[in-house]
């Protein structure tokens, strides 16, 4: 695609420098749109998920069937008002929503969705993802310092501490898939999970750990429920974001969202294989094949386990939550890690046989 | 063409600001402790500037190792600064002289 | 002008300029916002010298964890401004000065002179080797112990972090989770029978 836009460019007489330029402008594009309108139908689809868990029918007045429900709720949110509270950091408050949102963008840049689809392919993509990701804490810390408001401190506070607990659990499952691959780059991790046994290939299996502390890990990093005590509705109010109204508010919204979605498809390319097909090996016709829709039902999958965790959790403690990820997650990464390691150096299994 | 001279002034600038920092800001010590982050960045610029120019990876070996000190320094002197303003109260340099015989 | 020249010059402007903030802002706050300014642009030109593990590492170990740490810091403690700021308009001169004197000599020392395109050239690409793999076998191979003294480093610094830091509470209470997974339903609940009563 990148080539035959550039020989269109070029061929419209622009030089190539600008016809490269503009080429990879409009792949930024392209992947802020369709990101942008997962993060809206997101939204719906977990009311709607939620609704019909708790046996209601969710939001169905706006379209048919409710359809048309996001885009509504972003001309309200941006026509409100955004009031910036007194003795507020103005140029503080107003940086924090950019500042938690434009890291869960960064990083699909060196994201494939597809064999080759990616705007970026750098050899230490992983490295990159772990360091842009953990730049969305500051969005929270700058927003509940500059509220200038107890509730938004506190959940500020409570933010940080959970966000980069949690990240050295994540960093670590990370190092057993880098281990399992022996590489760093996305499309490397996929192809070093190709193998005749389908599913089975994949990392999920002998990272079995690291899988499910990863997902958890993402769970808490995005501050979703259970782990949602950064906003806390029934304890400090809406937390970091107390203070925030209209458009502001609805980038920390968005930029919420667009990390699930993040974290969602991280796992599946790293743990589920990405774009490959679960019967490879078994069948040659188009189920075996892969393609990017394998890669959308994997993220749709982790997306809708979030939903269904928030319907059905009840929010952890504060002091339960650090346990978990300092006394439990990390020591068992790093004796999985040890493990990993074993099976690597072995040669064990369909996975890590000597190419 | 950036020429090596180029980034090692972009150092020294570097450096010379943070010593700069440490002068006017000598009351506050957490100002003081980012000063010499600062201080420490300028010099692994330098490293890193040297290591590409001379095309040897020891430069940024030695970086990986000032990284991991630092950040050592870094928790540690901020463990002690939370001591210090729990028992004393202030982070201000001058009330600090207890030792002073 | 060529890109990559552009590249250096907006990230050392971006550089110089929050360095200076840094020194001279009044809030720790801001100050400490700014540091973070200063070790991205940082990163930016390690990637301009094809440093790209150090520059994510810097990305990762000091905006990620250790500048999140001195924001928990500044923003916990209550600092009185005003005290600190004292005398800082005198010092600001001495410091000017210095800071000056510093940088014009450093400058002579590293100038175009010595360390010019003609003395010092760029290298010659050297083709598609990845930073991460050649840093990794250097530090695995020659520099083994070294990488094993650092590691301990580590663990010393996160022992007296804690141990500097950790306060016995009398007065706070903990859960013991296995006390509590353990518990039967005969310890915290007793049937008893009783009769009812007569309906009046």
């Amino acid at each position: 695609m990148t080539e035959f836009l550039q020989t269109i460019f070029i061929g419209w007489g622009l030089p190539e420098s600008l016809a490269i330029g503009l080429t990879i402008l409009l792949q930024i594009a392209l992947i802020l749109g369709v990101l942008f309108a997962a993060v809206a139908y997101l939204t719906l689809a977990e009311r709607k998920v939620i609704g019909y868990m708790q046996v209601r029918v969710g939001p169905n007045r706006v379209g048919p069937r409710g359809l048309l429900q996001p885009i509504a709720d972003a001309l309200k949110l941006m026509f409100k008002e955004i009031i910036i509270p007194a003795g507020a950091d103005k140029k503080l408050f107003l940086i924090a929503p950019v500042l938690a949102m434009a890291p869960s963008l960064a990083a699909w840049a060196v994201l494939p969705v597809a064999d080759g689809w990616v705007l970026a392919d750098i050899n230490a993509g992983l490295l990159y993802v772990l360091a842009i990701t953990s730049m969305g804490v500051y969005g929270v810390i700058v927003a509940g310092w500059a509220s200038n408001s107890k509730y938004a401190f506190l959940g500020a506070m409570r933010s940080a501490a959970q966000i980069v607990s949690y990240e050295i659990a994540m960093g670590f499952a990370l190092v057993g898939v880098l281990m399992a691959a022996g590489s760093l780059n996305f499309g490397q991790i996929v192809a070093s999970q190709q193998g005749e046994y389908g599913l089975f290939s994949w990392f999920w299996l002998p990272l079995l750990p690291l899988f499910v502390i990863y997902f958890v890990s993402g769970v808490a990093e995005t501050n979703r429920a259970p782990f949602d005590v950064a906003e806390g509705e029934s304890e400090i109010v809406a937390g970091f974001h107390v203070e925030y109204s209209g458009m502001a508010f609805a980038v920390f919204f968005l930029g919420e969202y667009a990390n699930m979605i993040l974290i969602s498809a991280l796992a599946a390319l790293l743990f589920l294989g990405g774009w490959l097909s679960p019967f490879q090996g078994w069948t040659d016709s188009w189920l075996g094949q892969s393609s990017i829709i394998w890669m959308l039902i994997k993220t749709s999958f982790f997306l809708f386990l979030y939903l269904w965790f928030r319907a059905t959790f009840p929010r952890y403690r504060y002091d339960q939550i650090m346990r978990l990820g300092w006394k439990v997650f990390i020591p068992i990464t790093i004796v999985w890690i040890v493990v990993v390691g074993g099976l690597v150096m072995g040669e064990i299994g369909p996975w890590f046989a000597a190419a | 063409m950036v020429a090596l001279s180029d980034y090692l002034t972009v150092g020294a600038i570097l450096f010379g600001l943070s010593m700069a920092g440490i002068f006017v800001n000598r009351k506050n010590v957490i100002i003081l402790l980012m000063c010499i982050e600062l201080m420490l960045l300028a010099v692994n610029i330098n490293f890193i500037a040297f290591s590409y120019y001379l095309s040897d990876t020891a430069g940024q070996i030695f970086v990986f190792f000032i990284l991991t000190v630092a950040a050592a320094e870094a928790a540690i002197g901020l463990a002690i600064l939370v001591v210090l303003f729990r028992n004393r109260g202030t982070i201000n340099v001058d009330e600090l002289g207890t030792l002073k015989g | 002008m060529a890109f990559e020249q552009i590249v250096f010059y907006a990230f050392s402007a971006v550089l110089v300029f929050s360095a200076g903030v840094v020194i001279t802002v009044r809030n720790p706050v801001h100050a400490a916002l700014f540091l973070v300014l200063c070790f991205f642009s940082t990163a930016g030109l390690w990637l301009l010298l094809r440093a790209e593990f150090l520059a994510i590492a810097l990305v990762l170990v000091y905006v990620g964890a250790v500048m999140v740490l001195f924001l928990f810091v500044v923003m916990m403690l209550d600092i009185n401004i005003a005290v600190v700021r004292q005398g800082f308009a005198r010092y600001l001169a001495v410091g000017g000065v210095v800071a000056i004197l510093l940088i014009a000599v450093m400058a002579m020392v590293v100038g175009g002179d010595y360390f010019g395109l003609e003395r010092t050239p760029v290298p010659e690409p050297i083709g598609e080797v990845s930073n991460t793999r050649l840093l990794g076998l250097q530090l695995y191979t020659d520099y083994v112990y070294p990488f094993e003294i650092a590691s301990v480093i580590l663990l010393v610094a996160i022992i007296a972090a804690i141990a500097l830091t950790l306060r016995r509470r009398p007065d706070s209470r903990y859960q013991e989770p296995g006390r509590q997974v353990e518990v039967r339903r005969g310890d915290r609940v007793r049937l008893v029978s009783m009769k009812s009563e007569e309906r009046r």
